[in-house]
């Protein structure tokens, strides 16, 4: 127990064969009762969620569920070891994300035909996909943009690593192939176990970027569609994001998105929303800029979870619309400026400068945690935050809403994700090596999900050209939602042989290499 | 006064009492246990529910 950066062996922490760890952190005086004081709040957004009779009887329908049992230590996972700036910026960015998280359950279950059933509310919701750019919803200010898959899925596995296993085991034994992506395999599972709400006026899906994700599209919109009789428009954006010829293509479907919203919840597009929530759009990408610009000096501020959860949600699954998040941006880059100055280091010791590349393990999103605790290697940025920098039209002018369509049409094809593993050689290979170069990086990390077709065929490539760089690459194999295919340790073992036998090095904290973290949330 | 001291007594040892047990609850992780504990009563819970499943 100590107030020092790394004093703590945090392995020590862990309990063979439980969910949790033994106790919380002593970070100093100053940093616990911070700590402390958000646990509180979360406590307390927890508390209000859960007076709401709606929201217990949905806890009792929805399997899922469970897993929010689980979200406090989500936060302590991330917030391991850290102390003055990154423990604010983390809480800063977790806390938000909580609060907004809760916010989507409620609406969900307030028009939930099989809990709330407000009809009226209902009718003013748009479903969208979890992994989906939710741009074409910025000029529709009254309606609710929801997404069923964002709570069932995306955030059970952050909160309890086994949170998908039901339901891929689902979606196989009623004959889906299990060599897809678990991530929308999960997702259909849970459209297939009758587990998810029903509510909406429409529903937009989007073509992510891959085979799995077509599956489980056509099984979850079949359900809608055919049975529940909400409308579903499938939003085909281009897989080769960066050739002029598809933009048009690309527009169009966004004109005819926005038609298609229009036609079934009877609101009008507005500009004056669209042109503002663009402002935050622009302002989160500066933010973001700023941040990386930092993470190229000696002295990164923020990076790893703190960089790559933030930048999922506020670029994707934001996109503008919720200003919370614009205050949170300002807030995260103070306190970074402030670290900055000060020349603050996140860990005792700093070995290693990492880009991390490749479709990160979700049921292990703590690693890069525990990179900078364990062996001091800093991932400094990491695949998908590398999303558009591109500033979009934000006045509205005539010339502009013309313009507006083609920003909607590019951060759609630019989603998290889909902007690097499609749209060819340069976005996924080399740019990866323009990055290494910018950011002075030593390492690079690369996930390879084995479910994954689009990157596993790129292999051999990224080696030649590690070779050719002499930068050391390490792979780091994993199944994405799937915790039984390749476990933590499993994970973990990857980078701790290659750092003894490739690097010859020692960890920093030892207590860290061999955790019993197995049955662990 | 005495009586308003005595108040101010009271509510001092309220938010004393309450900070010791929040904070004992925090430190020990206490909160997880417990709800680690009430996870495997849902599962089982949640295997009873009839469900109309299919593709």
């Amino acid at each position: 127990m100590a107030k020092q950066i790394g004093a703590d062996r945090f392995g020590d922490f862990y309990i063979e064969g439980s969910r949790v760890r033994k106790r919380r952190e002593w970070r100093g005086f100053v940093d616990t009762m911070y700590d402390y004081s958000r646990w509180l709040k979360i406590m307390m957004t927890l508390g209000k969620f859960v007076m709401k009779p709606r929201n217990v009887k949905a806890m009792f329908r929805y399997r899922w569920m469970a897993n929010y049992l689980a979200v406090p230590m989500m936060v302590d996972r991330h917030t391991q070891g850290l102390r003055g700036e990154y423990l604010r910026i983390c809480h800063e960015e977790q806390d938000l994300v909580i609060d907004d998280v809760a916010k989507l359950l409620d609406s969900l279950f307030r028009g939930d035909r099989r809990i709330g059933n407000d009809k009226k509310f209902s009718d003013k919701v748009v479903l969208v996909d979890e992994n989906e750019m939710t741009a074409v919803m910025m000029g529709f200010p009254t309606l609710k943009v929801l997404s069923r898959e964002t709570p069932s899925t995306y955030v059970s596995v952050l909160l309890n690593q086994r949170a998908a296993c039901h339901y891929i085991d689902v979606a196989q034994e009623f004959g889906l192939a299990g060599d897809v992506c678990p991530m929308p395999e999960a997702e259909a599972g849970v459209s297939i176990d009758d587990d998810a709400p029903i509510l909406g006026a429409c529903a937009i899906q989007c073509n992510t970027t891959c085979d799995g994700s077509l599956l489980g599209n056509g099984v979850i919109s079949q359900r809608l569609e055919h049975e529940d009789g909400i409308p579903v428009f499938q939003l085909a954006a281009p897989l080769r994001h960066r050739e002029d010829d598809v933009q048009e293509y690309a527009a169009q479907e966004i004109r005819n998105a926005i038609a298609f919203v229009e036609k079934h919840t009877g609101v009008k597009w507005d500009w004056k929303a669209y042109f503002e929530c663009a402002k935050r759009v622009n302002y989160a990408t500066k933010c973001r800029q700023e941040w990386l610009e930092m993470n190229r000096t000696p002295y990164p501020q923020v990076f790893g979870s703190n960089l790559a959860l933030y930048t999922e949600t506020n670029y994707m699954a934001i996109c503008g619309r919720v200003p919370a998040f614009e205050k949170a941006d300002r807030k995260i880059t103070k306190l970074a400026r402030q670290a900055y100055a000060k020349k603050k280091m996140a860990a005792k010791e700093y070995r290693h400068r990492a880009i991390v590349w490749g479709v990160q393990s979700h049921y292990y999103m703590d690693f890069l945690v525990w990179l900078l605790n364990c062996w001091g290697i800093v991932p400094l940025t990491d695949m998908l935050s590398m999303v558009s920098t591109k500033e979009i039209a934000e006045v509205d002018t005539p010339e502009n809403r013309e313009q507006a369509i083609y920003d909607m049409a590019w951060l759609t094809e630019n989603m998290i994700m889909r902007n690097r593993t499609h749209g060819g050689y340069k976005v996924l290979l080399d740019e990866l090596w323009e990055f290494v170069e910018m950011f002075n990086a030593d390492m690079v990390i690369l996930w390879e999900h084995m479910s994954c077709k689009a990157l596993d065929g790129m292999h051999g490539l990224f080696e030649e050209k590690a070779r050719e760089k002499g930068i050391p690459l390490v792979w780091v194999s994993h199944d994405l939602f799937d915790p039984r295919i390749i476990s933590r340790q499993g994970v973990r073992d990857q980078i701790n042989s290659f750092m003894r036998t490739v690097m010859q090095e020692e960890p920093i904290d030892p207590s860290l290499e061999i955790l019993p973290d197995d049955q662990s949330w | 006064m005495a009586l308003f001291l005595h108040v101010l007594k009271i509510i001092a040892i309220v938010i004393v009492a309450l900070f010791a047990l929040t904070f004992t609850v925090y430190i020990f992780n206490l909160d997880m246990k417990l709800t680690a504990a009430i996870e495997p009563w849902l599962l089982k819970h949640y295997d009873k529910i009839d469900r109309d499943q299919h593709l």
